[in-house]
């Protein structure tokens, strides 16, 4: 049994509803104890969606194992009742599993039409996320896809695109505007946004897009064998990978055009790709060229995450911005022979394939890179060691959930992940000033530890300086009033980020009462008065 | 249905509902207990949990982890965790170790309390504490972590009279509380938790116990049966009515008559127009942190009307003052979250007090919500968090004010497509 603190990968829970709150009418039960539930929170707190995810729980208490009693089919009851989905998925849970429960039996138990329940019965022990949505999307496909006409204009599935992927919204917007400059019309985007009536109308498009190595492949295997649909596969990470990705795709689409007879898609001018179709569709070989990008030449990267993000980083790094890659490594040993094969010839060393974070964070603190792409995980490993540090794969916090368009894929995805590289890394003539000048005249706020070592109070009494100093250096009202020390040792309570607000209210309140010292009363007094 | 003191409607329901479970108490116990250490014995589920719904940033060194259990791990009811202690104690150096228990070690029946047991030394103890979603929701587990403790704290001597305030709050909290009872003449025998597990307060026959939060009602029963403590019955201390009346029963818990009806005015007075505001204000709780029932109270007394207040436990003993002032108001005991949904959407309240799973959905939904969880996670009781209180109610409302008028069929276009 091993001590974990984080973990990389989600549960096959996570999986199936990532399928599933990508999917229009589609409702998944979890079959599982109290608290399960926790995954919804990761939509609508991440994604903020703006309608309930279609998750429920049948919850499993304690009390009603001990009676044999189950909440299954009267939750599928209330679900049908209240939402009306087209289909509902029943997932077991780690609990559930474990006692060896028959959902299917129990789900038929239940008034709801058993055409439209879909048991999805992973064992949650052996199966994790990635692999529990590709599965279900796997099986969605299969049972619903259907003999299509094919359309009239060269028309692609884009295949993969789940809720809360990696920069998903902007890496399908990227690609969106790539196929609207090539004239081919998107015919299903799935399952993001997808009715089980686009997985019928799945066959009608010419060519299926899968870019992810983790998500789509299954469906586009079952396309091709079922339907004869041919596939463009991988991710255009980069200039000349997204240029090669173009080329694939009008070769796939050409040849089915020429045995329809129909005239072949052409490939416009470049410049047509660009945001205000007069430029250069990317800034990045331009950009890798110029004097000020030299030091890229010798700096040192390492890059850790799934396998369509690490393969395609790596590659970026090395061939177009000219980065020295001293290692990589992905936490999905499932595809770590495909990201071996990828790289063949990148890596000066083993690939790395752990799902424990110590050992990547162990990692970088011995080789201590210029550049490290990673996960959130390996963001926090870097921080602590001050080692720049951008997230380019999932896990990923809250902060890279933005709202602006900042793809991955495509031209303007090789942007961004420069631009990303390039405010990342410190860089050229302010390199060599901090390095040489110690810390280059700039002032840093030291930020409270919050936690860790017991102690809190030293580490309090180092922003303490940093506060005075800067409120000194600040407005002309606040002269700062002396303070007793039991006033100040109360003051320290206050969380370290509130503060100097919540001394500079009490110096005004004790000013307004007339009082020339901060003492444990007035302060105490002045709480009661603020409102802490 | 069932009968409380006045009333004030129980209602019970079936508990399909979007809550937490009671590990979620770990994110502020570890924080709190400062010598700690957390062990969760549990699965990909619990650290997934964990790390993602409450936001946990693993901070330089976490006091706490989970002994993860895997696929070959499943046959042995005995798991052997001397290696992940061993690892803790070179790693944390804690004074002890919690060792919290999750559905499925429950479902494998471990045996937790031998495992305590035997995992134990006199240096280190390591405690069982019962937090699996198959029993506990949420806040519960303190409960637990609380009761886990009770063997440590020393016994006071009869005849020794103080109060011991039961409950987790910040230093902060903690002293306002303490200085506002020496004040009223009431000696202090301290916290549980204090921030320090070698620091426990001493309980006897004669401490009075005051929970001063809403969730903790099995270690006050137990440390009543075991240490014969008294309970202080009262409402909790929330908002200026629930204040005065907490320390004015306090006080007269021993022998002290206070009066503190001036103090509940000015604290109104100072909240005045946060209860211009709210006064009148239709407002539903979902129940998610079973903060629930003095909250609502709290808005009962500013004039707002309660439309429903829904809690995962309700205690009709411990929570009777509460029930008693929440007379008239329609409260659930393990609601059902699609039938509120429903009667939500019929009755458009004004303000929704929520979870994080459905506070978005429900704005979207075109309705004002507060997060239930940061009523855990600030500084609202007694005097001084007064205001902080409510201001938490009030400021969505005056948010929503603040911003320009929103075209739902234009501004959420694109951002689920699923459910366009």
């Amino acid at each position: 049994m091993r001590l974990a603190f984080w973990l990389y990968e989600g549960t096959a829970l996570h999986g199936i509803s990532r399928v599933t709150n990508s999917m229009k009418n589609v409702h998944t039960v979890y079959h599982a104890p109290q608290g399960d539930d926790y995954i919804t929170a990761t939509y609508t707190m991440l994604e903020r969606t703006p309608e309930f995810p279609a998750l429920s729980i049948s919850v499993v208490r304690g009390q009603d194992l001990a009676r044999g009693d189950s909440r299954l089919p009267g939750t599928l009851e209330q679900v049908d009742e209240h939402y009306h989905p087209e289909i509902i998925v029943v997932a077991p849970s780690c609990s559930t599993a474990l006692l060896q429960e028959d959902i299917g039996q129990l789900a038929r138990h239940s008034r709801v039409d058993s055409g439209k329940i879909l048991v999805y019965d992973v064992n949650p022990f052996r199966v994790q996320e990635h692999e529990a949505a590709e599965g279900l999307f796997t099986e969605l496909v299969k049972r619903y896809s259907l003999e299509q006409t094919m359309t009239e204009k060269p028309s692609v599935n884009l295949l993969g695109f789940t809720s809360l992927g990696f920069h998903l919204r902007s890496d399908l917007t990227s690609l969106r505007r790539i196929l609207k400059t090539l004239g081919v019309e998107v015919n299903v985007v799935a399952p993001w946004g997808a009715a089980l009536e686009d997985l019928r109308n799945m066959p009608a498009a010419w060519v299926n897009v899968v870019p992810y190595h983790e998500m789509g492949l299954g469906a586009a295997h079952y396309l091709r064998e079922k339907f004869g649909m041919p596939s463009v596969l991988g991710a255009p990470i980069g200039v000349k990978p997204t240029l090669d990705w173009i080329k694939g795709l009008l070769e796939q689409l050409n040849a089915i055009a020429t045995e329809k007879g129909l005239p072949a898609v052409e490939m416009p001018p470049l410049t047509e790709f660009s945001l205000d179709g007069l430029s250069a569709p990317s800034g990045v070989p331009w950009f890798a060229r110029t004097a000020d990008m030299e030091s890229f030449s010798g700096k040192r990267a390492f890059v850790f995450g799934d396998a369509t993000h690490t393969v395609g980083v790596v590659k970026f790094l090395k061939d177009e911005l000219g980065m020295q890659i001293i290692g990589a490594g992905t936490y999905l040993k499932k595809h770590a022979d495909w990201v071996r094969e990828q790289l063949e010839g990148y890596l000066p060393e083993p690939l790395m394939i752990t799902d424990k974070f110590q050992e990547i964070s162990k990692k970088i603190e011995d080789e201590m890179p210029e550049l490290v792409c990673g996960t959130q995980m390996e963001r926090h490993s870097c921080r602590k060691l001050d080692v720049p540090c951008m997230v380019i794969s999932t896990p990923t916090h809250i902060e890279n959930h933005l709202i602006g368009y900042y793809p991955v894929l495509g031209f303007e995805g090789a942007d961004v992940l420069a631009d990303r590289v390039y405010t990342s890394c410190k860089l050229g003539l302010e390199k060599h000033l901090i390095d040489f000048f110690g810390d280059a005249g700039l002032e840093y706020e030291e930020e409270e530890k919050v936690a860790g070592s017991n102690g809190h109070a030293a580490a309090g009494s180092s922003s303490e300086g940093a506060e005075r100093d800067s409120q000194a250096g600040g407005e002309g009202d606040t002269d700062g009033m002396p303070w007793s020390h039991d006033a100040e040792r109360m003051l320290k309570k206050v969380p370290f980020f509130v503060r100097k607000k919540v001394r500079k209210n009490t110096e005004n309140f004790a000013r307004e009462n007339g009082e020339t010292t901060i003492t444990a009363e007035v302060f105490k007094k002045a709480k009661e008065a603020l409102g802490g | 249905m069932s009968s409380v003191p006045g009333t004030t409607q129980l209602i019970k329901e079936d508990n399909v509902t979007h809550s937490f479970c009671g590990l979620a108490s770990v994110g502020w116990l570890y924080q709190k207990i400062r010598d700690s250490f957390f062990l969760i014995l549990g699965t990909h589920t619990c650290a997934h949990f964990l790390q993602n719904a409450l936001g946990m940033m693993v901070f330089a060194k976490p006091r706490f982890g989970i002994a993860l259990i895997e696929e070959g791990d499943l046959s042995r009811q005995d798991p052997n965790l001397d290696e992940v202690i061993a690892e803790i104690k070179a790693d944390h150096h804690p004074s002890v170790i919690f060792l919290l228990s999750s559905c499925t070690p429950e479902v494998m029946k471990v045996d937790f309390k031998g495992l305590a047991r035997t995992l134990s030394t006199p240096e280190v103890p390591v405690l069982f504490v019962p937090a699996s979603g198959l029993v506990f929701n949420f806040t519960q587990a303190e409960d637990s972590v609380l009761q886990a403790m009770v063997p440590f704290c020393p016994e006071a001597p009869a005849g020794e009279k103080s109060v011991v305030f039961i409950g987790s709050v910040n230093d902060s909290i903690a002293d306002d509380l303490r200085s506002e009872a020496e004040e009223l003449g009431i000696k202090v025998g301290g916290f549980l938790p204090e921030n320090r597990f070698d620091q426990l307060p001493a309980i006897g026959p004669d401490t009075v116990l005051a929970p001063i939060q809403p969730y903790l009602s099995r270690v006050v029963s137990r440390l009543n049966r075991e240490r014969g403590s008294k309970m202080l019955r009262s409402l909790f201390p929330f908002g200026p009515t629930g204040t005065r009346v907490f320390w004015e029963d306090l006080a007269a818990m021993f022998d002290i008559k206070a009066d503190l009806i001036e103090r509940e005015k000015a604290a109104w007075e100072r909240i005045s127009g946060q209860v211009e505001l709210l006064k009148g204000k239709r407002v539903f709780l979902t129940a998610d942190t079973m903060m629930e029932l003095p909250l609502a109270r709290f808005l009962k007394n500013v004039g707002a009307d309660v439309v429903e207040c829904s809690s995962a436990y309700i205690n009709k003993k411990f929570h009777a003052r509460e029930l008693e002032a929440l007379e008239g108001v329609r409260v659930v005991e393990q609601p059902n979250f699609h039938r509120q949904l429903q009667d939500i959407k019929q009755q458009k309240p004004d303000l929704i007090v929520t979870s994080l799973m459905t506070a978005n959905p429900f704005v979207g939904n075109g309705f004002i919500v507060k997060w239930s969880m940061e009523f855990t996670l600030m500084p609202i009781h007694s005097w001084s968090g007064v205001f902080t209180l409510a201001n938490l109610f009030v400021s969505p409302l005056k948010r929503r004010e603040n911003l320009p008028e929103f075209d739902e069929s234009v501004w959420l276009k694109g951002v689920m497509p699923s459910a366009e």
